[in-house]
């Protein structure tokens, strides 16, 4: 197995948002990763790198406040709900508290209260304790927008209203942790791709929790678990028609990756919907995209994989080695990085 | 198709539940808020199971049996009721002949007989004698299926060539019970570490397949499915991706 460790100084972390930087969404910087060269860029400056023809993809998934208080024999206790499986199944992780992971003990014949709303312990996920189905009396989806918060971990300063955690691109709820890659997108980033002759498609993938990784990436393999997924008929057309003409195709975030490829058909992408389990690391290259907009991702996460998969261990070991001098910031509010398949 | 906060709970029917993956489901089942009728030939550990999945909140009712008998298959149907109808029914029972495991050619005809007695004539006589109760319910039948029945493996033969018969089984019911809003999905687990994969394996080889509860996050995802939008459809459990078309 490839080894998935790096040096990242723990104070290169993005405890607030850019706002609270006093920079702006498109104000964090852009790490160019083109050939074996990488570049410092401010985002805004992200449609004069483009091509007139070039196509993004982005996520549309809306970040929801599934972080809700519970109740149990245990005592009171975190729920941070993750991926829906049916208007009243959640997989869920349940926590002490916003810095401290479970699992809680809930008992298989338990009754427990998530927001008031009565639930019961369908099964354990299998192999990750901290993870299971929960089977509520109501839909927790209303219960959410009046009991929820956003998810966040200890690394985090202080809480941030759900706004903060939503992109440009957000219109269909459902991600438990911001698809953040999209984020550093403003208004004016999008009057300018525009202007540029950039296009953008979309597509929706909504993200489950990553404590796993966050808080226990050592124990071997990433864990990727199942998430829900739709690729549109028109998204895989205006890839094809991009694609034909000679444009580029750039993927806003690993999500955006994910959904793809599993829609990919021998290279080509296919209208498409339901759960995706597809794992992307080292060696599964990928050839649906030629470049990816992403976050700083973290030692021993799937997400890293994912990259040494598209670019290479060495030239993404390279660019990060770039980041960590230069000071780029990592995690959901940091900075961002655009990074071209290797020729 | 999971229960509502009102209304009574749902009722499913699992055949083989006393071990492996139809204990698995059994237990998943409960959870998700299904009252439930178990059977499988093995009285006392079916009752083990029942016991587990009653714990859970609902009901479960055990009746031991061989599904190729006519009379556990009428006790089963009475079991249901005729008011109350049934909503999820799994064929899980099934046999994999005489092992070890040999070439179909050398496959003793009544050995190959017993085989198709048990994996599919069972559940077709099985969905027979439920079939007013799940058309009272719009349930859902989900068959049990293998990639022995597309694979051509060597020694799966007899096996194989039930779950193939199985598998087309589950497509012309779909089309046929359409009719009574009933729906069949046919569902290839994947390789699992179950008592009856076992006598197929060398032990080494059977240790490194993952434990039945490897397939909850499916079911979980399918039990969440529209019925008519998956009727007809064959999943694999363990694939890179579930989906139905767009």
């Amino acid at each position: 197995m490839t080894d998935l460790d790096f040096e990242r100084p723990s104070q290169l972390q993005a405890t607030d948002t850019p706002e609270d930087r006093g920079v702006g969404r498109d104000g964090v910087r852009l790490l160019v990763t083109e050939g074996e060269v990488s570049r410092h860029h401010v985002f805004r400056e992200l449609p004069d790198l483009l091509q007139p023809g070039d196509l993004l993809v982005v996520n549309e998934s809306a970040t929801i406040p599934a972080s809700l208080p519970a109740r149990g024999a245990a005592g009171s206790f975190v729920m941070n709900l993750s991926t829906r499986y049916a208007p009243n199944v959640w997989l869920a992780e349940s926590r002490w508290s916003v810095s401290r992971p479970g699992p809680v003990p809930i008992g298989d014949s338990e009754t427990i209260a998530i927001a008031g709303v009565e639930a019961r312990r369908v099964a354990g996920y299998p192999g990750i304790d901290r993870l299971a189905f929960y089977r509520t009396e109501a839909d927790l989806f209303g219960t959410m927008l009046k009991a929820g918060a956003p998810i966040r971990y200890g690394y985090l300063a202080h809480p941030h209203p759900l706004a903060d955690y939503q992109t440009v691109f957000a219109r269909i709820p459902g991600s438990s942790e911001m698809p953040s890659a999209g984020r550093p997108f403003s208004d004016r980033t999008l009057a300018d791709l525009r202007a540029r002759g950039v296009g953008i498609a979309r597509l929706w993938l909504h993200t489950g929790v990553s404590s796993l990784e966050l808080e226990n990436g050592d124990t071997g393999l990433p864990p990727v678990y199942p998430e829900p997924f739709e690729v549109p008929t028109e998204t895989a057309t205006a890839i094809r028609r991009a694609r034909r003409a000679g444009g580029r195709v750039v993927a806003v975030g690993t999500t955006v990756v994910r959904a793809l490829e599993t829609a990919s058909d021998h290279g080509e992408v296919r209208p498409l919907r339901g759960f995706t389990c597809r794992v992307l690391g080292p060696r599964e290259p990928f050839g649906s995209v030629d470049a990816l907009i992403t976050g700083l991702h973290d030692p021993r996460t799937s997400h890293l994989s994912l990259l040494f998969g598209f670019a290479g261990e060495a030239r993404v070991r390279e660019s990060y080695r770039s980041a960590v001098a230069e000071g780029y910031l990592w995690h959901e509010f940091g900075d961002s990085h655009l990074l071209w398949r290797a020729s | 198709m999971t229960p509502e906060s009102s209304g009574p709970r749902p009722l499913a029917l699992v055949t083989g539940a006393s071990r492996g993956l139809g204990e698995v489901l059994a237990r998943v089942l409960a959870g998700e808020g299904f009252d439930l009728l178990l059977t499988a030939r093995d009285g006392p550990a079916l009752d083990r199971v029942r016991a587990v999945a009653a714990a859970r909140g609902g009901a479960a009712h055990a009746i031991p049996g061989d599904i190729t008998d006519v009379a556990l298959r009428a006790r089963l149907a009475q079991a249901v009721g005729p008011s109350r109808g049934l909503d999820l029914l799994v064929n899980n029972a099934a046999t994999l002949g005489p092992t070890p495991l040999r070439s179909l050619i050398d496959l003793e005809p009544a050995a190959l007989e017993e085989i198709y007695r048990v994996n599919v004539v069972g559940p077709i006589a099985l969905v027979r004698a439920l079939r007013p109760a799940l058309r009272a319910r719009r349930g859902l039948i989900v068959n049990l299926s293998s990639d022995a029945a597309v694979g051509g493996y060597p020694g799966w033969g007899g096996y194989g060539a039930t779950k193939a018969a199985l598998d087309l089984v589950s497509l012309t019911l779909a089309h046929e019970l359409a009719v009574d809003g009933i729906s069949v999905v046919s569902v290839d687990p994947g390789d699992l570490r179950t008592p009856g994969a076992e006598p197929a394996f060398p032990p080494e080889e059977f240790r490194q397949r993952p434990s039945p509860e490897v397939t909850i996050p499916f079911w979980a995802w399918l039990l969440g499915q529209a019925r008519p939008a998956i009727n007809g459809l064959r999943f694999q459990a363990q694939a890179e991706h579930w989906g139905v078309p767009p």
